[in-house]
């Protein structure tokens, strides 16, 4: 009997033993964090840390809002009343509903939806068991996933072997990684009323600082990038890695590798930027304009290149029909996609503004479920491709490749900051109009001359008020624009708006009443609770 | 985890397997009883033993049985007949136009969207579909009755030299769903044993299937596709689905007016063909001697291979006018309506070895000692090994006419390559001593490695024991007054314990990929592992009784048993994946993030209730009742669990039950007392503004729409009291057979998230029941739209938390055998018909109250009816021939 048991034992332990490098299995289907510790791995990791985990993958998505540029930018466009939209995903009608509606005839519209007003919608849903359905959660954890890559990026990258030249390789991609953590506070600073400020890869901290102190950090970061792009010139190792970096199908356009002295024109754009959208139209100080005036001298021109987006077959980066927000709007009747064309972006083009002929259809209104309120019926269809006007912009086209998403400033921007500094500010009134003259003629709006015909100053705020929200429309400006104006706390008047029963007023009073600022998303705040002496982390208004 | 004749199949579902072949199937619950099988085992085993050839004649059986399928709908669900929208003097529905709608015959478009002023408080559905718009019952027009077919031919039989069974077998199964495929299996089946040496038996075990499934629509949820049956509720009840375009074809959308959820199945079914087709190898060999005395050796190996393709391909939709004027499309990875194939691999093989040496022995006779004892002794060494394989490619953009090749297609891509591999291995020491038949006791061990931790990682080594008591093989026990009233009473108990270990690479963390353009990017996934992971561990112990009653005497009541066990099991370290905070970058880890437990109550009671010479009745009656609870979350960090149920997820907090909703209660009376705030919901001041309207809710009288409560508050244990089952079978002589089984299930409850989605829109037929508010009678569109949108739209409702308890017919099934009825010289000749889920009662308003799913593969949430297809009912009739 013993020997048997013991015959039994060593049976069973000579085969444990033969199994043992069995269990060396490694995952074969992914690269392992070590990957990314070679030239080529930085540059691979450099590269997903902007594209992918900047714009394209979270952890909570759904595809009828999309990721983040018609997502996150989607809710800028909405609440800016560019768009309109009846689907509720991510809350994304009710956040944006307007507190009420006057007719022309008087009847008042009241928010219908519950809770009936944007403000406390927005508190009830701030909250961590929401995950992706919180409106507040997209921005803030796409822009700290690149924070957070651009993190990794600079803690690796001194320990990377290059070949050739490898400071020039190094301060090209620590330049990337300090211009995206520029652009990340930017937006953090531009959307929410308190942020972290974080240069620890994988971690984080509880010490919340206010949106001013975020704005101040984008800075830091620009300052860091312009100091390293004024070490570099263009050529070379530089080209080879920003080559690199930026990927191959958005090197068509604007979207060309920039030598260093665009790059600092792109970050003078964000800089300027910066200081328009987070201060009040009617608080702007001379010295703020003159501020802006002086970095929009010296931002993105004519001939710059820029970071664009393009899409192509696979939508890799950006798919050619849901990818941008004129995609998803697109429609052959007013019904439209996703997204509705809003009345009021059709209002602001001026009588005979090609780009409004070119661009946009007129057919029966398209009348959505009262329940939805109705700030978004609408006559409008946006075309896909133009109507082919000879010379006018195209604002959709959802061929792939064509249309170019600006990722960070661009040229037409840039002028209408200068422009505005140069009404508002020290300038003059008349050259701030010949920069809308010239942006007209640009995009061909067909439009006669402004500057030259005696405007007031106040005339020429309103000439450049319709600018900009023809230009920038779809563009993630709209929500910046409206808060600055103070349409968001005091509303607009004169609005065209098409009541639930097809009736259309032209002179109604749309009292918007939307947070300013956002909260901090809960999911940030039950994993990392505000340390003592954080800002505010919640939005008074 | 399923075993077949004792060798674990990992790589073949279950549903996959004939019937036919099958002798038994055994039910292991818990770690208690299951954790000698492993890490695997610690949820439960599924045991299934395959028929064996029997010594003596040759037995031929051919089998062959139709069925009809029907959905149930216990519940009626329907939609409205009447609607509300605007209308002009004619009762045409208009736009804002003021024009009746039209659809344009060219894209199916309806000219404009209706007007519903559904939060209108004049608005009444009470509008007949009369005029330009029908009345449409999509659910009648796409729920079909279906028919299953299945043949089986098996010849079996024996000698000294061995044992032989064969069998093959067809089933087709076509879809419930409208013009929709079928699914088609034939089975292989051969289990033979020979007789090598005396003591000395060689078995090989071998399953061929072949699998042919054509279904396009619903049945493809493994694979993500969409479900279609939530577009089918949610449509506007006066969309044709059956419409033509100019062109003869169908429309994929009709415009918003048609419900803005909805989308057109037989689009789908015109512009989208899948063929599935699956090979399943299932073959184990089985070598045992048995050595004279003492010592028994069982060697088994077992490898099942899975190889399953599907050909997918969306055809090009370039020439539907509705696809591109509204710019929608079916399609699986192509972003336009230029059609695509696809082609899905999946490889699978898993191989499972085990060894195993038992040693008996009797103390009484091989010891010739005078203590009635016997040992045994197991040792046993497993080893199990998986791999996985995944490959997809796709043509993207292919002709509109044949012949459609995937080398025709303008781009061609792989769009998956992905493998795992996981070996796992250990053994089990056992041993047993029993005392007569009035005592035993087990105790022992089992010790697992597993590849998830990697080389050199220590194995997992969890213990397990039982024991039994038979307090009648106790002397005074025969005779005694209890002794003549329970013939036979046993207490048992068993303890386990199991380690679930992680999935294969969850401990290894990784970046992912993606190509832009012409290059590969690096980045960090949304979620990540975690190479701090740690084994979930299950145990479970389980005590219970066994007794055996003293008939009634003669015919009467004889062989009565009563079983009754009570469980408890708990789970610690529960592996699941966490959020991280945003600005780590880190989207979700995954963790041993909580600790949970159930408890449980079973009981058996079996009966010979007559058996005469020409009738028996035996009666079979079945309780349980059971409740599981979250006890610990770890780290006090949130764990969310994602829920369907009102579209709100929940957060786990301990003392918790498992599956426990919270939401908004509708106030059914004015003066009612928030328990928060110890104050009046309605300020008495505002008392005037509401009332009780006829249907039971405060309501406001104003705007008609109802008053929940703002705090979100438990709607209670969601565990049902019990379930019950009453199994009865009767014969008669030897040629008669009938057997009828009711279920009973009390206390159930079921969140109907179908329900509340066909709130939304106003598609559901309660919108067409009336109420009185403030004096006014109407089918009041503010009240039900309120009750889907105030507080929160789609906000979890204690409206839609309905009680699913019912009763049902699950079958009921009478056979005669003509071979002996009129004593033909064949083993049997006999016809079954049979009849499943027939009847149901139930209080339960959706399809079915059985329907329990909520977020797919999710073990928490259940309880949710959310656009879940029902069960069946079937009549079925079988013809069994025997030679």
């Amino acid at each position: 009997m013993k020997r048997i048991k013991i015959f039994s034992l060593v049976i069973v332990l000579l085969t444990l033993n033969a199994c043992e490098d069995q269990l060396d299995i490694k995952n074969p289907n992914q690269p392992t964090p070590e990957s990314a510790r070679t030239e080529r791995g930085i540059v691979a990791f450099a590269q997903g840390g902007v594209y992918v985990n900047g714009f394209w993958s979270l952890k909570y998505t759904d595809g009828v809002p999309g990721r983040f540029w018609t997502g996150a930018i989607g809710y800028h466009e909405l609440m800016g009343d560019v768009i309109g939209i009846e689907a509720a995903n991510w809350f994304m009608n009710q956040v944006a509903m307007p507190d009420q509606v006057i007719h022309d005839d008087g009847e008042i519209v009241l928010n219908p939806a519950s809770p009936a007003n944007q403000k406390d919608l927005i508190n009830q849903v701030n909250v961590n068991s929401n995950q992706g359905n919180n409106p507040l959660f997209h921005e803030w954890a796409a822009m700290y996933g690149m924070n957070n890559a651009c993190n990794v990026t600079l803690s690796l990258v001194d320990d990377v072997e290059f070949l050739g030249n490898a400071d020039v390789k190094k301060n090209t991609i620590k330049a990337w990684c300090y211009f995206w953590k520029g652009f990340a506070y930017s937006r953090i600073g531009s959307m929410y009323v308190a942020g972290i400020i974080n240069d620890e890869p994988l971690t984080s901290n509880g010490n919340y600082v206010t949106k001013e102190q975020i704005i101040a950090e984008a800075e830091v970061n620009f300052a860091k990038a312009e100091t390293l792009l004024n070490g570099l010139s263009a050529g070379g190792e530089f080209d080879d890695i920003l080559g690199a970096l930026i990927p191959s199908i958005c090197q068509v356009g604007k979207g060309m590798v920039l030598t260093p002295a665009m790059w600092i024109r792109n970050i003078n754009t964000l800089r300027a930027r910066n200081i328009l959208v987070n201060t009040h139209a009617a608080d702007m100080t001379p010295a703020q304009w003159t501020q802006i005036l002086n970095l929009t001298n010296n931002g993105v021109g004519a001939n710059d290149y820029t970071f664009t987006l393009r899409s192509n077959a696979n939508g890799d980066i950006m798919s050619s029909t849901t990818g941008n927000i004129p995609a998803k709007t697109f429609g052959t009747t007013a019904q439209g996609g996703t997204y509705k064309v809003s009345e009021r972006l059709i209002q602001d083009f001026k009588l005979g503004d090609q780009r409004l002929a070119n661009n946009f259809a007129q057919g029966t209104a398209w009348l959505g479920n009262a329940d939805r309120g109705n700030s978004f019926n609408t006559r409008w269809a946006l075309r896909n491709g133009g109507d082919g006007l000879d010379g006018v912009v195209v604002m959709c086209d959802r061929s792939d490749g064509a249309y170019e998403l600006y990722c960070v400033g661009f040229y037409e921007e840039n002028e209408l900051m200068k422009a505005e500094a140069l009404i508002n500010g020290a300038g003059s009134v008349d050259a701030g109009l010949t920069i809308i003259d010239g942006i007209r003629t640009l995009q061909g709006a067909g439009l006669a001359a402004v500057s030259g015909t005696g405007l007031t100053q106040t005339e020429a705020r309103e000439e450049l008020r319709r600018e900009r929200r023809v230009v920038l429309a779809f563009r993630g400006f709209a929500f910046y624009d409206a808060r600055r104006w103070g349409v968001l706390a005091g509303g607009r008047t004169g609005a065209v708006v098409i009541k639930k029963n097809g009736v259309i007023s032209t002179n109604a009073t749309i009292n918007y009443n939307f947070f300013e600022y956002w909260s901090v998303p809960d999911n940030e705040l039950a994993y990392n609770p505000p340390a003592a002496g954080s800002a505010a982390v919640v939005s008074e208004n | 985890m399923v075993m077949v004749d004792g060798v674990q199949m990992a790589g073949t579902s279950l549903n996959s397997l004939d019937l036919n072949s099958v002798e038994r199937v055994e039910v292991v619950q818990g770690a208690a009883a299951a954790s000698i099988f492993g890490a695997q085992g610690a949820n439960g085993v599924i045991q299934i033993f395959t028929k064996k050839g029997k010594e003596g004649k040759l037995n031929i059986d051919f089998s062959s049985s139709v069925a009809s399928n029907q959905f149930l709908n216990v519940g009626n669900l329907r939609k409205a007949n009447l609607h509300g929208f605007a209308t002009n003097a004619n009762n045409e529905v208009i736009g804002g136009s003021g024009n009746p709608l039209v659809q344009d015959p060219a894209t199916l478009v309806y000219s404009e969207n209706v007007i519903f002023n559904n939060i209108d408080p004049t608005t009444n559905i009470n509008k007949p579909y009369d005029r330009n718009l029908q009345y449409h019952d999509h659910i009648k027009e796409f729920f079909t009755s279906a028919q299953t077919t299945n043949y089986s031919l098996s010849i079996s039989g024996g000698s000294k030299n061995g044992d032989f069974s064969l069998s093959a077998s067809n089933n087709k199964q076509e879809s419930n769903f409208r013009g929709d495929g079928y699914n088609d299996r034939t089975n292989f089946t051969s289990n033979v044993g020979i007789n090598l040496a005396k003591g000395l038996k060689l078995r090989s075990i071998t399953q061929l299937v072949y699998t042919k499934n054509t279904v396009d629509l619903y049945n493809k949820q493994d694979f993500g596709l969409n479900n279609l049956v939530f577009g089918i509720f949610n449509a506007r009840p006066f969309v044709d689905y059956n419409l033509l375009d100019t062109k003869g074809n169908h429309a994929y959308y009709y415009g918003d007016a048609s419900g803005v959820n909805q989308t057109n199945p037989n689009y789908t079914l015109q512009y989208q063909d899948s063929d599935d087709r699956k090979v399943d190898i299932v073959q184990s060999f089985n070598l045992n001697y048995a050595f004279p005395k003492y010592v028994d050796v069982d060697l088994k190996y077992g490898i099942n291979h899975q190889n399953r393709s599907v050909e997918y391909i969306a055809y090009n939709q370039s020439d539907n006018d509705n696809s591109n004027d509204q710019a929608a499309f079916v399609s699986w990875y192509a972003g336009d309506n230029l059609g695509e194939m696809t082609n899905f691999t999946f490889k699978n093989t898993f191989q499972n070895f085990l060894a195993n040496t038992t040693a008996k022995f009797d103390f009484k006779e091989d010891f010739k000692m005078s203590l009635p004892i016997k040992s045994v002794t197991q040792i046993a060494f497993d080893y199990r090994k998986d791999v996985r394989g995944e490959y997809f490619t796709s043509g993207v953009g292919i002709p509109l006419d044949p012949p459609l090749t995937a080398n025709q297609a303008t781009t061609y891509s792989i769009r998956r390559d992905f493998s795992t591999e996981f070996v796992t291995y250990g053994y089990l020491i056992s041993q047993r001593f029993e005392y007569g038949d009035i005592a035993g006791l087990s105790a022992g061990f089992r010790s697992d490695y597993s590849s998830a931790f990697g080389e050199g990682s220590k194995p997992f080594t969890f213990p397990r024991g039982d024991a039994f008591f038979r307090v009648s093989g106790l002397n005074f026990w025969d005779g005694s007054s209890i002794g003549n009233v329970i013939l036979d009473w046993k207490f048992r108990a068993a303890y386990g314990e199991a380690g679930i270990q992680p999935q294969p690479y969850d401990r290894f963390p990784t970046l992912s990929t993606r190509t832009l353009g012409s290059t590969g990017s690096l980045y960090f996934g949304p979620g990540q592992s975690n190479p701090a992971l740690d084994v979930e561990v299950s145990k479970e112990i389980e005590i219970g009784t066994d007794m055996t009653f003293q008939g009634l005497g003669g015919n009467w009541l004889t062989n009565i048993t009563f079983s009754p066990t009570y469980w408890k099991r708990s789970t610690d370290n529960a592996i699941f994946r966490i959020d991280a905070a945003p600005s780590t970058g880190i989207g979700t880890i995954l963790d041993n993030a909580f600790s949970l437990s159930s408890t449980g109550l079973q009981a058996a009671l079996t009966a010979s209730v007559y058996s005469g010479s020409n009738i028996t009745w035996n009666t079979a009656i079945n309780w349980s009742q059971q409740s599981s609870q979250i006890d610990e979350v770890k780290g006090g960090a949130e764990v969310v669990v994602v829920s369907s149920a009102g579209s709100s997820n929940y957060v786990l907090k301990a003392g918790d039950k498992i599956g426990q909703l919270y939401g908004f209660k509708l106030l059914r009376s004015l003066d009612a007392i928030s328990p928060l705030t110890g104050q009046p919901y309605i300020a008495p001041a505002d008392r005037p503004l509401y009332e009780v309207a006829s249907n039971g809710y405060v309501v406001n009288i104003a705007s008609k729409q109802p008053f929940f409560t703002p705090e979100r508050s438990s709607f209670g244990n969601p565990y049902p009291k019990f379930n019950m089952s009453f199994i009865n079978d009767f014969t008669y002589k030897n040629f008669l057979t009938f057997g009828i089984q009711v279920d009973w299930v009390q206390g159930s409850h079921l969140y109907n998230q179908t329900k509340e989605w066909m709130y939304r829109d106003g598609i559901h037929s309660d919108y067409t029941r009336p109420i009185t508010i403030n004096g006014e009678t109407g089918a009041w569109s503010a009240f039900y739209r309120g009750v889907y949108a105030q507080r929160q739209a789609n906000g979890t409702k204690d409206y839609f938390y309905e009680d699913a308890s019912f009763v049902r017919l699950r079958n009921v099934a009478i056979g005669i055998d003509f071979a002996k009825l009129f004593d033909i010289k064949m083993s049997r000749l006999q016809l079954v018909l049979t009849g499943r889920n027939l009847w149901t009662k139930t209080d339960y308003t959706g399809m079915d109250p059985e329907i329990s799913s909520g977020t797919t593969n999710s073990a928490w949430d259940r309880g949710t009816d959310h656009n879940t297809l029902p069960n069946f009912k079937t009549y079925q009739a079988t013809l069994n021939i025997g030679f």
